[in-house]
């Protein structure tokens, strides 16, 4: 017997010993810790074995989607994973939309999958219902990451979810990533180079088993007023229409149309923000690309490329050998520095490094994921450069958080300058920075302070809590404050209330669902007694887990300093005010954020205090 | 036949399988949209919809269709 939305199992897979068993999933664990990111993350920190290397056997992978995945509520079709990642060695979360694996996962009867040890050999992990095989993948091995989808769909037909590696994961390269259907990107950071350290080339799954909710009256009607609610809004036609090209428009609208393709959408989004689009001219017409969204394909656009068509060819080699758009580029531009002040001979070149040369670029890329000459290097990001290079190679990097080059800020693709809780998230988030988490009303900037109460409400924040992180709110004629630390905890909360539940956390769905809501919905769909406060509280054991787990890898204030450079001229700036960001005030935040969380407001360790509250004592 | 002519228009469908979902929900009071009667093949950017024998054309699937890639009207006879 299990509760309604769960799948009801968890599976086991020792790739090590080529063992596989299926569990019960343990209810009371799951009502304690939600669910989907909740119990992945439970369920890592039992299995990890501290302080192992992330790219060793004793790893585990930990995969989960939750409870509302499978359903038809609005884009509940989250995947995530909990493991060490190499480029920052702290356990983090990876998660993207799961367009077909995230329902296919549950229909095969598991909520998560855990995998530990290393296969001797190239494998791909095959399920089909209770039919759960380690199988041989030598015939996939070097493949890209669509190709290795796509031969896989001519095996097994579609629907079949896909997690798949390139070539760069197969190579170890801390800087790869996996993708979900070759659409969504999973785990920046090396996720990549974790699985193919484990010679797992991919995980397939296909299912047959329905999912039912406990209390179908119920969901009926909360379900039906919810979708008219997104049915009346007004932008909807809009965000189906663009996408992400919306809320974010680094694309022109005219190109855009020209190129498009298709829309695509993760199961259960009434909207969609992921994109195949068509080269319509020039050198590359015809080429296809899948992508989780059109404004990825920008991002060489974004370090100099001058011709989007250039971009997305680029962007299309990058995705198929799986490796993260951000941090190679960091690392390209390190490398020409590199050269251009003498550390590199130019000798070792066999193909200069031109950022904005789709040629070079598409070279290099090459280079680092088979670890040809310099490449080799270069494949061990920022980390192997400095200890190739040595120290003097550190003044010509870009700022770096957590061993990792961030997303927005000085220096780095998206300019943004106001520093808000997306930004201070790249380095209070345990696995560093990654693309935005969560819901903040700062990750629109300049949004005017008035409405952030009701985005703050609607996250689920406490009355008491929207006082310490607006203070002056209610008295007229005193300086308006925003606390960005004291958000970012609430928006951690949020983040991890959606991840439980599976709900995608993006804006253009985010926006419809609220805190309260959902503890409605996971009432309904699992028969789990459960309102505002008591889901709050689990969440917060969640994420306060997630850090005790990094407490325990040896994770420590000094990781959760902000990078000099990003108080260099022209740095972050106040996102209220607008003046340059002060070290002294940037020290205040991550202050204020860990004690917000009730954690020690120096040291950022979780308080006796706090994990007694959570009944975390025991973890 | 059912009460409703439904049209297809594949070239709006994102394979969000939102009618799969809805269609298995009222026939087996599960979601499961291996088991729905309408059925969403995404293949790159390429769609097509097919409606097993057991579909009634009930509607349902329109009715949870939010990029009116299903469209329904109601048959003459029913009018």
């Amino acid at each position: 017997m299990t509760a309604g939305g769960f799948a009801g199992s968890v599976l086991y897979v020792d790739l090590t010993h080529g063992e596989t068993k299926k569990e019960p999933l343990d209810l009371a664990l799951a009502e304690k810790f939600i669910g989907g990111l909740g119990l992945t993350v439970k369920l890592a920190y039992d299995t990890i074995k501290p302080g192992s290397d992330a790219l060793s056997p004793d790893n585990p992978i930990v995969l989960g989607a939750g409870p509302l995945v499978g359903t038809n509520l609005p884009s509940t079709s989250r995947v995530y994973v909990v493991t060490k990642l190499p480029t920052s060695e702290t356990i983090g979360w990876c998660g993207g939309g799961g367009v077909n694996f995230g329902y296919l996962l549950k229909n095969a009867g598991y909520d998560h999958v855990v995998i530990e040890g290393r296969a001797n050999r190239p494998v791909y992990l095959k399920i089909i219902d209770d039919e759960v095989e380690i199988c041989d993948a030598g015939s996939l091995w070097g493949h890209g990451v669509e190709q290795t989808c796509e031969a896989l769909w001519d095996e097994f037909g579609r629907p079949t979810g896909v997690i798949s590696i390139g070539q760069a994961g197969e190579n170890l390269v801390p800087f790869s990533m996996a993708f979900i259907d070759r659409l969504s990107s999973l785990g920046r950071g090396g996720f990549g180079a974790v699985m193919g350290s484990k010679n797992l080339k991919a995980i397939m799954v296909k299912g047959s088993h329905g999912i039912k909710v406990a209390d179908r009256k119920r969901y009926k009607s909360l379900s039906q007023e919810f979708l008219q609610t997104i049915r009346d809004y007004p932008y909807l036609k809009e965000w189906q229409d663009l996408g992400l090209v919306k809320s974010f428009p680094i694309i022109p609208k005219e190109t855009y149309e020209r190129m498009k393709k298709r829309r695509v959408a993760c199961v259960s989004c009434p909207i969609g923000c992921k994109d195949v689009v068509e080269i319509p001219d020039g050198d590359f017409r015809g080429l296809v690309k899948c992508t989780s969204s059109v404004i990825n394909l920008y991002t060489p656009v974004t370090y100099g490329f001058k011709d989007y068509r250039e971009s997305i060819k680029c962007m299309a080699t990058l995705d198929e050998y799986g490796l993260d758009m951000f941090e190679f580029f960091g690392i390209m531009g390190l490398a020409k520095a590199l050269v251009d002040n003498g550390l590199i001979s130019k000798d070792r070149l066999n193909t200069d490094i031109i950022i904005d040369s789709l040629e070079s670029m598409e070279t290099w890329a090459g280079k680092i994921c088979y670890r040809e000459g310099l490449g080799h290097i270069l494949a061990d990001g920022f980390k192997g450069i400095f200890m190739e290079f040595g120290e003097e190679a550190k003044k010509y990097a870009p700022p770096l958080v957590k061993g990792m080059h961030p997303y927005a800020g000085p220096g780095a693709a998206v300019s943004w300058d106001l520093f808000g809780t997306m930004e201070l998230g790249q380095v209070l988030d345990p696995r560093g920075p990654h693309v935005g988490s969560g819901g903040s009303p700062t990750y629109f900037a300049r949004r005017p302070l008035d409405v952030f109460p009701r985005h703050l409400t609607r996250m689920g924040v406490p009355r008491e809590a929207i006082e310490r992180v607006l203070p002056g709110l209610d008295s007229p004629g005193q300086d308006q404050e925003l606390k960005v630390g004291r958000l970012l905890r609430y928006s951690h909360r949020w983040f991890s209330i959606l991840g439980s539940l599976g709900i995608c956390a993006r804006a253009a769905i985010n926006r419809f669902y609220n805190a309260s809501l959902c503890a409605e919905f996971y009432e309904a769909v699992t028969g789990i007694k459960t309102d505002l406060p008591e889901l709050s509280k689990r969440v917060d054991r969640v994420w306060t887990l997630l850090r005790m787990a990094n407490v325990r890898e040896g994770l420590d204030r000094k990781a959760e300093v902000l990078p000099e450079k990003w108080f260099e001229v022209p740095g972050f700036k106040n996102y209220l005010t607008e003046k340059p960001l002060s070290r002294r005030e940037s020290e205040q935040m991550v202050k204020d954020y860990y004690e917000e969380w009730g954690w020690d407001r120096e040291t950022g360790i979780p308080t006796a205090h706090v994990l007694q509250e959570l009944g975390l004592t025991n973890d | 036949m059912g009460n409703y002519d439904i049209q297809v228009y594949t070239e709006r469908c994102t394979g969000c399988l939102r009618c799969q979902l809805a269609c298995s929900d009222l026939y087996t009071k599960a979601f499961n949209p291996s088991t729905a009667r309408i059925q969403v093949i995404m293949s790159g950017g390429e769609c097509s919809i097919l409606f097993t024998e057991e579909c009634n054309e009930c509607g349902v699937c329109v009715d949870h269709c939010f990029h009116s890639a299903l469209q329904k009207a109601r048959r003459e006879a029913d009018k």
